[in-house]
């Protein structure tokens, strides 16, 4: 019989034994007899050929055998393997179960077999493996019958103590036994060392696949451990995508229905989450049992798992097994469900598992399509259990996908704009800023913010609030950052210009502290300490063709205020007060003193131009130096010396007036030349504003005295054309500009005139113009009116208030009568002549039936004219004034009283112009018969 | 008076003095405006209001011969900005 142990040895010695064996039959040895008292003869009849391979073939029995390990389950290692083999395949092992439970008689015979089985798995000694090839049985004979002839035989080698010899001996010394007669000594001792050799070789053997036995034992457990885990997933794996294709609610569904991103549609969600809480309460009743079931067994596994391993995963299972709070719900949600399953497991470990994956490897994306899958979870349930129709279903899924794609692509858009978030650090930004800062500061903030600043001030005084007067951050040097217009409302701007003002001089401070460092240190100790520099630019600026004297000339007309030009006619200057004299005398007195005067040329076009850019400039530093006037009560000096300042440059707007150049200079006088672009006329209200009423009473003198000289009285006729010429524009556009912007200036001087001036003006006035020319202009006109209204508005109040002392004597009275009736009489031939109407009729040939609707309108302000000198006018200038004008007037009145005028404002001006006239002779055009 | 007591320093002192004087503007194109200058800057961007354009268009192609004809084309505006890069000469229109 072979052994295991030994099979190569043992195919030699059998077939040694074989090719002896027909010989020595014959010689009557029982070769073949085996153990010969308990032999049964079953011997023969069993095939044991290639009983050679049997520790190979018995050595997988371990694994193969263990699914039909039936009858295993009676001992403590039965429970062990069954529970060791996966839930997974628990419905195979319930089979197997069954089985056992129902047909126990079948399961003896295998028992038998396996008891063996379970000997070899529970006994470690040597002797467990050998009984497995042979059979209990057989062993227990062997194990009878050796022992007798051993123990003698082997005691002097040492070698008989291992069990193996004297278990392998009886064939030797059953050979040996039936040898010995026809032996030598020598052959038997070599025999027995050629045993004792190798009973060692075999120990050594048998030791290795001890050995290797264990470690395959240990890898079958591992590998079983392993399959139950991958089963354990698979299954898992599988039930979770059958959770997606139901819909099952997937773990994070009650945390994220929670999160304030869902707050959106509070009320939808608390409605899905009130019937979901409903459905719970039911399905978790039902759930207790099964979930206490599957926890047990769950606990059980994971027990068994930690025995067996240390492995993580397995402990997480348990750790979550025995903390089922959360995931109890989630497993009572997702079984219904599932209910067509025989035994499911509870779906909490696979969500966990789940949950531990997302969490790890792409926690957002799986968030998101776990977010999505539970908004359609609670459509569907709240379908299923609330009976909403098909269609609200359908519509809530809509909605549903539309918010979480709607969800999903802020997402993405805010991830978009946070990519690039925190890549400036706090220094780069204030650096950033003070570049931009830097930008911003100028020398003269409020300058340079002009028309914010006057929009500003504008809207201000409309709005009625006076907050601030400037909106301007300014520094102590002169440098300051315009503000711009305040802003209204919003709460992130004003706290962002708060900050940007902080900023700005937080820079400020900082650059002048550095300046002063420098100064202290650089200026006096290290300026030329390196030598020289030059500044490119001064090496590389070309040479300069024209040399300009520095000292005369201004460097620019925006930046020479302080310059005053001085004009050859200033030789004059210091007779200023005289002149003022004179002209007053001139004023005054008619009387023209033309000794004593160099004339000139008038001023060119372009000097005019200069000048007035220069007054410009003047204008706005005067004005920004209103602007900045401080209070004298404030502090005296500083008072003093802004009132220095201001004088200074109003003095030299009064210089740049030329308004004290001798009358008889140059024709057109310089002022008046400067009043001939439209700049010119529309500066002067500016200037006026800061002249001296002394001042602007020799302006208003000079202004009178030369009138005719204006380029507005010079280009009336042009008016009176009614082409369409650029000229006719011109003189329009300028007529225009005088009348708003001179007259405008001069205004307030004559509203205070008292009689004697009006008197004088008008007498120079009559003097030196031709006052029918001058009359048939509209500035004319409007200056006549002017002094003629001022003059009846003082012989009212001296009528009504006589105790003023702005009465007029009667000699001034007298005068002023003079003055009048010699206007009056120069006046009196050209009255028809005043109205445009009148001028317009002559000049073009045939009459335009068509165009008295403008001129309507133009002859108002004489019709004003002549009621204003029908008040002045005597008796008998009455009746000179009604025989001259009574065709006019007739005219008038008939067209619109036979109804010529279609136009019904036409007839109202119309009548309102008669009305005006004859209601200052005290007269109504209603009195008109016709 | 000279120049330098007329405060004049460089060319856009001149310009500076036709501020809202009425101006001739020769562009490119063949193009010429009048109007009242009200503002302009470094690179010769003008405001102007009031402006009459004149567009001088060659017609070649209605003859042959090589000898175009010359057709004046004009139009108003209210107020016109021009872009600087066109302007070719500013002056004050010849005072008559």
């Amino acid at each position: 019989m072979s052994f295991f142990g030994l099979p190569q040895h043992d195919l030699e010695y059998e077939k040694l034994r074989f090719g002896h064996g027909p010989l020595r039959e014959p010689d009557g040895v029982a070769v073949y007899t085996w153990g010969e008292e308990s032999y049964d003869g079953l011997g023969d009849a069993l095939q044991e050929g290639g009983d050679d391979l049997n520790d190979e073939t018995f050595g997988a029995v371990g694994s193969i055998g263990k699914d039909f390990d039936f009858s295993a389950s009676a001992l403590p290692e039965d429970d062990f393997l069954s529970k060791s083999i996966p839930p997974s395949t628990s419905i195979k092992g319930q089979l197997s179960r069954n089985e056992v439970t129902q047909s126990p008689p079948p399961t003896q015979l295998p028992r038998s077999t396996s008891h063996s089985l379970e000997a070899i798995w529970d006994d470690k000694s040597p002797f467990s493996v050998l009984p497995r090839a042979n059979g209990a049985n057989r062993m227990s004979e062997h194990q009878r019958n050796s022992p007798a002839p051993s123990p003698p035989r082997f005691s002097p080698f040492g070698a008989g103590t291992s069990p193996l010899i004297s278990h392998q001996h009886p064939i030797g010394h059953g050979v040996g036994h039936n040898q010995q007669r026809a032996r030598t000594l020598q052959e038997i001792e070599a025999e027995m060392l050629a045993a004792v050799q190798e009973s060692r070789q075999r120990e050594l053997l048998m030791l290795q696949q001890r050995k290797l036995l264990e470690e395959e034992q240990h890898m079958r457990l591992l590998q079983e451990q392993e399959r139950q885990k991958r089963l354990f997933q698979e299954q898992q794996l599988q039930r979770l995508l059958q959770h997606q294709q139901e819909r099952t609610p997937p773990p994070r569904m009650m945390p994220v229905s929670q999160s304030p991103r869902f707050l959106e549609h509070p009320r939808q969600i608390l409605l899905l989450q009130h019937q979901q809480e409903q459905q719970q309460q039911q399905r978790l009743q039902d759930l207790q049992e099964q979930l206490r079931l599957e926890e047990l067994e769950r606990r059980m596994i994971a027990q068994m798992t930690l025995q067996q391993t240390q492995n993580g995963n397995q402990n997480n299972l348990h750790r979550q097994a025995s903390n089922l709070s959360f995931a109890e719900i989630q497993a009572a949600q997702a079984f219904h469900q599932q209910q067509r399953r025989q035994r499911s497991r509870s779906p909490a470990i696979g969500n966990h598992q789940i949950l531990q994956e997302s969490v790890q490897h792409h926690a957002n994306k799986v968030q998101l399509q776990q977010r999505l899958l539970s908004e359609m979870a609670q459509a569907e349930f709240s379908g299923d259990f609330q009976a909403v129709s098909q269609a609200d279903q359908e519509a809530l899924r809509a909605e549903a996908m539309r918010k979480i794609v709607e969800a999903e692509k802020m997402e993405e858009k805010r991830r978009k704009k946070a990519r690039y978030n925190d890549l400036m650090t706090q220094s780069d930004k204030d650096f950033i800023t003070r570049i931009q800062v830097s930008q911003l500061v100028t020398q003269d903030p409020y300058a340079d913010d002009f028309y914010a600043q006057v929009y500003g001030a504008i809207l201000r005084s409309r709005l009625g609030l006076q907050s601030q007067d400037e909106r301007v951050i300014k520094f102590g040097s002169g440098g300051g950052v315009g503000l711009g217009l305040a802003q209204k409302g919003g709460n992130r701007r004003p706290s962002a210009m708060q900050r940007m003002e902080q900023q700005v001089e937080r820079i400020v401070s900082n650059a002048r502290k550095r300046e002063e460092e420098k100064g202290l240190h650089s200026i006096h100790s290290l300026q030329g300490a390196l030598g020289k520099t030059s500044g490119r630019s001064y090496k590389a600026a070309p040479r300069q063709l024209l040399q300009v004297d520095a000292g005369n000339a201004s460097p620019s007309p925006t930046l020479s205020p302080a310059h005053i030009h001085i004009s050859k006619v200033s030789v004059y200057h210091e007779g200023a007060a005289k002149e003022a004299a004179k002209l007053g005398r001139e004023a005054l007195g008619n009387a023209a003193d033309t000794h004593n005067l160099v004339r000139q040329d008038p001023l060119s076009q372009r000097q005019v131009l200069t000048i007035l850019e220069k007054l410009y400039d003047l204008i706005l530093s005067v004005e920004q130096l209103r602007r900045d006037q401080p209070l004298p009560e404030e502090d005296e000096e500083v008072f003093l010396q802004w009132k220095t300042e201001y004088d200074g440059l109003v003095d030299q707007v009064w210089e740049e007036l030329r308004v004290m150049i001798p009358l008889e200079t140059s024709d057109p006088h310089p002022f008046i030349s400067l009043l001939y672009p439209t700049k010119g006329k529309k500066i002067l209200p500016r200037l006026t504003r800061h002249l001296s009423s002394a001042r602007m009473l020799t302006l208003l003198t000079l202004l009178v005295a030369c009138f005719h000289q204006l380029d507005v009285v010079n280009q009336a006729p042009v008016l009176d054309s009614l082409v369409d010429s650029t000229e006719r524009v011109d003189a329009e556009r300028q007529t225009q500009a005088f009348l708003g912007s001179v007259m405008q200036s001069i205004l307030p001087v004559v509203s205070v005139a008292n009689l004697r001036l009006a008197t004088g003006l008008l007498g120079l006035l009559l003097d030196r113009s031709d006052i029918a020319a001058v009359a048939q202009t509209r500035p004319g006109l409007a200056l006549l009116t002017l002094f003629l209204s001022r003059v009846e508005v003082i012989k009212q109040m001296a009528a009504t208030a006589p105790d003023m002392s702005e009465i007029p004597s009667t000699e001034e009275s007298q005068q002023w009568k003079l003055m009048f009736d010699h206007l009056f009489q120069l006046l009196a031939p050209h009255l028809l002549l005043l109205f445009p109407s009148t001028r317009i009729a002559q000049t073009s040939i045939s009459g335009h039936p068509d165009l008295p609707n403008p001129t309507d309108i133009a002859d108002q302000p004489v019709w004003q004219f002549l009621a204003a000198l029908a008040l002045h006018a005597a008796v008998e200038q009455h009746q000179v004034l009604v025989t001259v004008l009574r065709e006019k007037v007739l005219d008038n009145v008939l067209s619109v009283n036979k109804g010529w005028v279609a136009d019904e404002n036409e007839r109202q001006t119309k009548l309102a112009n008669v009305n005006l006239f004859l209601h200052a002779l005290g007269l109504d055009s209603s009195q008109i018969v016709m | 008076m000279d120049l330098s007591s007329s405060g004049i320093q460089e060319p856009f002192d001149l310009i500076r003095l036709s501020l809202s004087e009425r101006v001739f503007v020769k562009l490119r194109g063949d193009r010429e405006l009048t109007g009242i200058l009200h503002a302009y800057d470094g690179h010769m961007n003008l405001i102007m209001s009031d402006v009459e354009e004149t567009i001088l268009i060659v017609d070649t192609d209605s003859v042959p011969t090589g000898q175009g004809v010359l057709q004046v084309a004009k139009r108003k505006m209210e107020m016109l900005f021009v872009r600087g890069d066109g302007v070719i000469l500013v002056s004050p229109p010849a005072r008559t």
